[in-house]
């Protein structure tokens, strides 16, 4: 069969072609175009499952994706206009998730120890375990994946949150099925799941054990979570109250294991036995205790995304507002930088999804008009925020621009 | 799209097995940005149920549970199964499908990435919480549904159980 290729591919191909001399982050390149040019078999974070990015103290980019059951690693020292060559974390394949609510995680401590967790699914009842790797030699190598869950059961971890303090204290926290299968054994009722953490004080050489936060938790959101002080973190989560409402609670978690008392964070009223897929967005505010954060709910009381700024202290969340409420709009995420507070969320507008962004520079008090970042009619990533000294940052991918790392506090 | 010649010989494949008997044993068929529309010409003028589920959803293992003994009761019951997976997930969805006694039902699932457009075809106040089911009247006014359907609240929003098998008795 004859290869031809239409005018769109043959555009494709010419701007794939052209990208790296314009050397511009913005102008990110689809994985086909990409593939179309290199070979079927590129490894590219363009052609990355779910990746999710982070900075590391001398500013260089670290990106973590999924693709053939292999969880790699990309660098770029020029803010995510080139990448290095993919290295594979798990040199064994093995069947690690990646959507929107589950993708790899990445963190890079001060000594320059890459540390990673990620979900590997172990059958299709919803069982997975949470996956721990490290490299302590700059990226060139990883250690072989050890599973963190320590109950040594076939069931449910999954949705795992990965967080390095400014101390230097690891936390990974995740959603966990050990109570509710125990409680099913014994016949009684287990609405949801329970949220489960751990902590590494080197780094990630060894995890103290596992410590439950809170039962019930709904099954299938990502968990948000910020610093609390130098040492501890607060995570949001959505949580099950009077066993059919799904809204959010709150809690701050020690390094020794000490878990504060679970606070409501949101009161929207969704009474509903299903899976959102739809986890919350959380950055410490400027005030100790005080934290802004953005979620999605289908409630009696609110329906869309919002935002509110909750406080510890009161537990009483301000300044709440509807960001969105266009169905379709969801998967919102939150940055800090100098003041301004950045919110970027995807919408969806009967034929494309636009990237919305609205800043406030005055802690969640007033925001500006949503403006349209970048909009794509093919498949696309829920968008991230990462967050150098230096800016804030837009970590998207999607099919048809490629993986987008592009720079907002400039803007 | 067809181009691609890793996706051609896959798609060769496809066919091959397609023409040997018994290779796809499943009925799933792609979902696309026309089916729903489609979908619904097949009911015209008649009522019907939409169920949506996808296999990382546990709470829809509860209501394909009781679909699946719906069916078997009521072979003829107008059931809509969807899954809002991608195909790449197809022998998985086929086994639990399986698991249900669904496997003889018609079923569809998501063929395209662009899952915004594919919910916005079905409902586009739905905002994608799973399982999702429809309660579509002969006129095809419809009611929306979040979270587990139980067989009691199928009943309370889908009155036209014994209408529609008198429909049928009617054309026949």
């Amino acid at each position: 069969m004859r290869m031809s290729l239409t005018i769109f591919e043959r555009f494709s191909l010419a701007l794939a072609l052209l990208l790296p001399v314009l050397n511009g982050p913005v102008l990110a390149q689809s994985c086909e175009a990409l593939r179309a040019a290199q070979g079927q078999d590129l490894i590219s974070v363009h052609c990355g499952g779910a990746p999710s990015a982070v900075f590391d103290a001398d500013g260089h980019l670290w990106v973590a994706f999924v693709l053939d059951e292999h969880v790699y690693v990309s660098r770029s020292d020029d803010e995510g206009a080139t990448y290095s060559t993919p290295v594979r974390v798990n040199a064994e394949p093995e069947d690690a998730e990646f959507n929107g609510e589950n993708r790899p995680k990445i963190v890079v401590g001060a000594d320059g120890t890459i540390m990673l967790s990620w979900i590997t699914k172990t059958s299709n009842q919803f069982t997975g375990e949470i996956r721990f790797s490290r490299s302590v030699d700059g990226g060139r190598s990883f250690a072989t994946p050890r599973t963190i869950n320590d109950d040594g059961l076939r069931t449910g971890h999954r949705f795992d949150s990965l967080f390095l303090t400014p101390s230097g204290k690891l936390y990974l926290t995740w959603i966990d099925k050990r109570d509710m299968e125990a409680t099913l054994a014994r016949n009684e009722a287990y609405p949801g799941a329970a949220i489960y953490y751990t902590v590494s004080t080197d780094m990630g050489a060894t995890f103290m054990p596992n410590v439950r936060v809170s039962h019930n938790s709904c099954e299938c959101c990502r968990i948000a979570m910020a610093a609390h002080g130098e040492d501890s973190v607060a995570i949001l989560w959505r949580q099950i109250f009077d066993d059919h409402i799904r809204d959010h609670a709150i809690a701050v978690l020690g390094p020794q294991g000490d878990v504060s008392e679970v606070s409501r964070a949101t009161v929207d009223d969704w009474y509903i036995d299903a899976c959102p897929h739809h986890g919350p967005t959380m950055v410490p505010g400027a005030a100790d205790g005080q934290y802004h954060m953005s979620w999605f709910s289908a409630g009696n009381l609110h329906s869309g995304i919002h935002y509110a700024r909750y406080d510890l202290a009161t537990d009483l969340p301000a300044d709440l507002i509807k960001v969105d409420g266009t169905p379709g709009a969801g998967h919102p995420s939150l940055a800090l930088h100098e003041g301004t507070l950045y919110l970027v969320w995807k919408g969806f507008d009967g034929m494309g999804s636009p990237l919305q962004l609205m800043q406030s520079h005055d802690d969640g008090r007033s925001w500006s008009e949503p403006q349209t970042l970048m909009t794509t009619t093919q498949g696309s990533d829920h968008p991230l925020l990462i967050t150098s000294p230096g800016g804030v940052y837009l970590s998207w991918a999607s099919e048809e621009h490629g993986y987008v790392f592009k720079e907002l506090s400039n803007d | 799209m067809t181009r691609n010649p890793l996706r051609q010989l896959l798609a060769a494949v496809a066919l091959c097995m397609a023409a040997l008997p018994g290779a796809v044993a499943d009925n799933i068929q792609d979902f696309g940005p026309q089916t729903f529309a489609q979908i619904k010409a097949q009911f015209a003028g008649k009522p019907f149920i939409v169920s949506l589920w996808s296999v990382d959803c546990a709470p829809c293992r509860v209501e394909l549970d009781m679909l699946g003994k719906l069916k078997q009761a009521d072979p003829d019951f107008p059931l809509v199964v969807i899954s809002t997976d991608t195909i790449e997930k197809r022998e998985e969805a086929a086994d639990i499908l399986l698991g249900y006694a669904l496997d003889g039902v018609p079923t569809w699932m998501f063929a395209d990435s662009f899952v915004e457009r594919l919910r916005f075809s079905i409902d586009p106040m739905w905002y994608g919480e799973l399982p999702r089911s429809y309660f579509y009247a002969p006129d095809h006014s419809f009611t929306a549904h979040s979270g587990i359907l139980t067989a009691a609240k199928l009943a309370e929003l889908f009155p036209y159980q014994a209408d529609s098998v008198d429909q049928r008795e009617h054309d026949r």
